[in-house]
């Protein structure tokens, strides 16, 4: 019987010698849930999901499965199974050894097994693969087996660390959509380590946005990307443009600010997060247009750069010798090196934030 | 609620301190007991021998002093700066050459320093020219270099003796033949000891040096050249250094089995020079003074100990300082090879061959002596026969050498697997205090050298045990089996250990990590899929272990040899190679069954691990 598991990660902290890993991080996860880890390499997004696993132990802080302390319990008695980035297929192992294993230790009956092996591997889309070895399978093909061998003893709990990373971009985006198709089938709870955010956003039901150590944000993938809370998150959410800016007056509950040498004025006081000082001024690029239009603040640069990518096109501003970023879906006419522009944007799509 | 909280600040505490100690956070009995036992072993057969001859060679009416040191660099017969004797005899018939006599801790580092440097000349060239160069008879080359590691104690440096004798093959080509030599040239003692010790252990540079070449990342040399390098500069300046740590480590072990071979030695004892080295001065004061602890033979061991702990631990440390050569990633790598210029191959056949083919005479000389009647006046030997080799087969009284010897070597390596596996498998997988220390002290014996070992233990057991019991070296119902085993064990586990060790390095953490992940235990882990993953190392490793074993002298000729019904066959080599003209051909036949069995075992290991070589190294 699969039993759905919320997880609660209070106020770990984890040192390597002098370096702090962990910084004291919480967490809740529900029920059923895909929940994403999600940081630049070296956030502690791994050291976490290890803990979680058992596979390393918390100087302080504690673990709970469903309300109960799981801190001291081994990995093997945890039920928390992993599927690791090089996903560690027994090399001398057939397909079906590798998948059956965790069955074996579990002392299931050998037909239950041979059952239990056929439908991961169904689940998996791998049918027909038990007799093959692992340096016989593709990249994608090993890494279904991993998934597999994690599926096959009906975790409570599955954790994937970059379970995606050693794949070409074609299959990574194939097979994030077969994890969520999975995961949704079994209706398990799932944590998953990633440092793509496109992944991440893409696959999520919740993101936690991690950065040495400390958990700057968690929400939906929605409520990350259009509300960023620090500025680490919304440079690291997708493209951005940042830029340091100086609140000028609020009123009525609208601030007016310079940014650039420009004044732009009619941003909601809601959209400041923190203090009134050393704030920066962030907006998407898709959010910029280069027509006007009613109620539109302006930036004025020169063109530096033109980039085509199909579904959109990425100009390159300079401003003041800083670089702003637009995106629009297509040109009307073509723009050159050095041409002056003038682009627009709606003051409420701006966010003011703090280091 | 206070009592739960202090409980959790206990648990934290304790997980703390195994953390600390052992890398592990849980307690865990099978890690534990694979850090305990190999501890224990090694510390027991080990350090306390070691520090029990520390004792006594610091000890003078009982009290600490270092009466005995001074005693022994206050003699002129231990150290001499002003050589004795002159470096050759002109005699009517020939020239005598032995070496000068600069006192007995002098010669021993003489001779080391000599056959370091002419062992790593002859060793980086012949890997150079292998690694860098295809040519006609390449793999004759490769087989070739594999010869000179078989080792037939006594017998090769006693075959040496021979081909340099007045009228021996050296002289018989130089003189009689070709005619380059006025006269004939005699070389013995302690020139003769370096000769036969340079070509026995220069494969140990070779292969060491090879093995760096190998490894050196094709694409930094493509780079240099890429950059504008060639020949001879981009030698100097990228593949000599990158392969610095490999030549480094492979002279210091040929300093360090110099430092401390006694068979040649004794193979050349009759020239009197030849006894002027440490371990033969230590083999013989133990011979004449058994039953007594003397502090002089312990100081003296303490003497040849420190000197060879000296290199290993330099080594050590420079050896970990760079270890780049392997630091590159990527797939597997293809080896550059060039075919030679004209000259190149000149050098290669009329230098690089011949010098190749020198080396093997000795393994060459023990088969011929082996089946030969006699060869004594003649050059070459005379009269084939199968009398040796069937006397081994059918003379119980000199088959039981050869069984012993298999009975010991065999149990040896039960013990050195076991140990080895738990203490690479802990010293790679968790970062405690003692992780360090364990995978050190495995590799430690490689710088103990034999025959500290033996007197270290004849000292041990003699106090440790009753007086009547067999374990009790002066005990007259005395059996040297068990401590033979022990000895075998200890100073043969490096080869295993390090192999294992490089084993377990290949297989990813995560592999056991998954499997514990699942639900199996760590002992089910590891045995279940580590251990079947590393077994070609552990196989690889235990076959050099024991061919090692089985050639093992120090020990054997000294401790094995107090009850010679249950000594190993190097204490009846040795028998042989010091009696009368005649029994050479009996030790050498002895030898060539050790020759057989290194090369079954190398055979073995070839097609079943596919490593090119089994080969020695303590990187």
């Amino acid at each position: 019987m699969i039993t759905l598991v919320t997880v609660k990660i209070d106020r770990v902290v984890k040192r390597f010698g002098e370096i702090v890993a962990l910084k004291g991080v919480s967490l809740e996860i529900k029920h059923g849930e895909l929940f994403t880890l999600l940081g630049p390499s070296g956030c502690g997004k791994t050291t976490l999901l290890r803990i979680i696993a058992g596979l390393e132990y918390p100087d302080e802080g504690r673990v709970y499965f469903d309300g109960s302390d799981v801190t001291d319990l081994k990995t093997y008695e945890r039920g928390a199974v992993l599927v690791f980035q090089n996903y560690a297929l027994w090399p001398h192992m057939t397909v079906y050894e590798n998948i059956a294993y965790g069955l074996k230790i579990r002392k299931i009956p050998r037909d239950e097994i041979k059952e239990r092996v056929k439908r991961a591997l169904e689940l998996v889309k791998l049918e027909g693969y038990e007799d093959r070895y692992p340096t016989q399978l593709s990249g994608g093909q090993q890494q279904r087996v991993a998934l597999a061998r994690a599926l096959a003893v009906q975790p409570k709990l599955l954790l994937l660390d970059e379970p995606l990373s050693n794949l070409d971009a074609k299959l990574r985006i194939e097979m994030r959509s077969e994890i969520k198709r999975i995961q949704r089938e079994l209706d398990i709870t799932v944590i998953y380590v990633t440092h793509d955010q496109e992944e991440a956003m893409a696959l999520s039901d919740r993101v936690a946005v991690m950065n040495f150590g400390v958990i700057e944000q968690v929400g939906t993938p929605r409520e990350i990307y259009q509300r960023p809370k620090t500025k680490f998150v919304a440079d690291f959410m997708g493209k951005n443009n940042i830029l340091p800016a100086k609140i000028l007056e609020i009123k009525n509950g609208r601030a007016t600010l310079e940014v650039l040498g420009h004044r732009i004025s009619g941003i909601p006081a809601e959209n400041i997060l923190g203090d009134y000082s050393d704030l920066y001024f962030s907006i998407r690029p898709e959010k910029v247009s280069l027509t006007p239009f009613e109620g539109a603040q302006a930036f004025e640069g020169r063109v530096d750069l033109v980039e085509y990518y199909g579904f959109f096109v990425e100009i390159v501003i300079k401003i003041k010798d800083v670089f702003f970023f637009v995106r629009v879906p297509d040109l009307k006419e073509p723009l050159k090196q050095g041409d002056n522009i003038k682009v627009y944007f709606n003051p409420r799509d701006v966010i003011l934030l703090q280091e | 609620m206070n009592t739960k909280m202090a409980t959790v600040v206990k648990k934290v505490r304790h997980r703390k301190i195994l953390e600390n100690i052992f890398g592990i956070p849980h307690f865990d009995l099978f890690a534990i007991v694979s850090y305990v036992i190999p501890l224990a072993y090694i510390f027991i057969f080990l350090i306390v021998p070691l520090a029990e001859m520390l004792k006594i060679a610091f000890t003078y009416n009982g009290a600490f002093s270092l009466h005995w040191f001074k005693s022994i660099f206050s003699q002129e017969f231990y150290i001499s700066p002003k050589p004795q004797g002159s470096l050759y005899v002109d005699t009517p018939q020939y020239i005598y050459v032995e070496g000068l006599d600069f006192g007995v801790i002098l010669n021993s580092l003489i001779v080391a320093m000599f056959v370091t440097l002419l062992a790593t000349l002859i060793g980086v060239t012949l890997a150079y020219v292998m690694y860098r160069y295809t040519f006609p008879g390449k793999s004759i080359f490769r087989v070739l270099l594999i010869v000179p590691l078989l080792m037939t104690p006594f017998v090769n440096a006693y075959v040496v003796k021979l081909i340099f004798r007045e009228n021996g093959i050296f002289n018989w080509i130089l003189h009689d033949l070709i005619g380059i030599l006025p006269k004939p040239i005699r070389i013995d003692g302690l020139v003769g000891v370096m000769i036969a010790q340079a070509i026995a252990y220069y494969p140990i540079v070779y292969l060491n040096t090879y093995a760096s070449f190998v490894n050196i990342d094709p694409s930094l040399e493509e780079q240099a050249e890429n950059l504008g390098s060639r020949g001879f500069k981009l030698l100097r300046t990228i593949t000599l250094p990158l392969a610095l740590p490999g030549i480094a480590a492979g002279a210091t072990l040929t300093f360090i089995f110099s430092l401390e071979d006694l068979g040649a030695p004794i193979a050349f004892h009759s020239a009197s020079i030849a006894k002027k080295l440490i371990t033969y001065q230590i083999y013989d004061k133990f011979l004449s003074e058994t039953g007594y602890r003397s502090p002089e033979i312990a100081a003296l061991a303490i003497i040849l100990l420190a000197l060879s702990l000296l290199a290993f631990a330099l080594i050590r440390k420079y050896v970990s300082l760079r270890q780049y050569a392997m630091m590159s990633k990527g797939g597997r790598w293809y080896v550059r090879t060039v075919k030679p210029k004209w000259w190149q191959y000149v050098i290669i056949y009329t230098i690089v061959l011949p010098l190749v083919l020198f080396t093997i005479t000795p393994q060459i000389g023990v088969i011929l002596l082996a089946f030969s009647k006699e060869w004594s006046r003649t050059p070459y030997p005379r009269g084939f026969t199968l009398q040796h080799i069937s006397q081994i087969a059918l003379d119980p009284s000199v088959r039981r050498y050869v069984i012993n010897s298999i009975t010991y070597a065999f149990t040896a390596i039960l013990i050195i697997v076991v140990i080895s596996v738990m203490a690479s498998y802990v010293s790679n997988r968790f970062r405690g205090v003692l992780s360090p220390i364990v995978e050190a002290l495995t590799v430690f014996p490689l710088a103990v050298p034999g025959i500290v070992i033996a007197i270290g233990y004849f000292y041990f057991f003699a106090s440790i045990t009753p007086k009547t019991s067999v374990l009790n070296p002066l005990s007259v119902s005395f059996n040297p089996g068990p401590i033979l085993i022990i000895a075998y064990s200890i100073r043969r586990m490096p080869f295993t250990a390090r192999s294992i060790y490089a084993g377990i390095q290949q297989v990813h953490a995560s592999l056991e990590e998954a499997a514990m992940n699942l639900g199996s235990t760590r002992w089910r882990a590891v045995m279940g899929i580590l251990v079947p993953l590393i077994a070609m190392n552990v196989l690889g490793g235990a076959m050099l272990s024991f061919v090692y074993a089985m050639s093992e002298t120090s020990v054997s000729i000294t401790i094995g040899s107090l009850e010679m019904s249950k000594a190993p066959m190097t204490a009846y080599m040795r028998d042989l190679i010091v009696s009368a003209a005649g029994s050479a051909h009996m030790a050498a036949a002895l030898g060539f069954i050790l020759i057989a069995v290194q090369i079954s075992a190398i055979i073995l290991s070839t097609i079943i691990t596919k490593q090119r070589y089994a080969f020695i190294g303590i990187t």
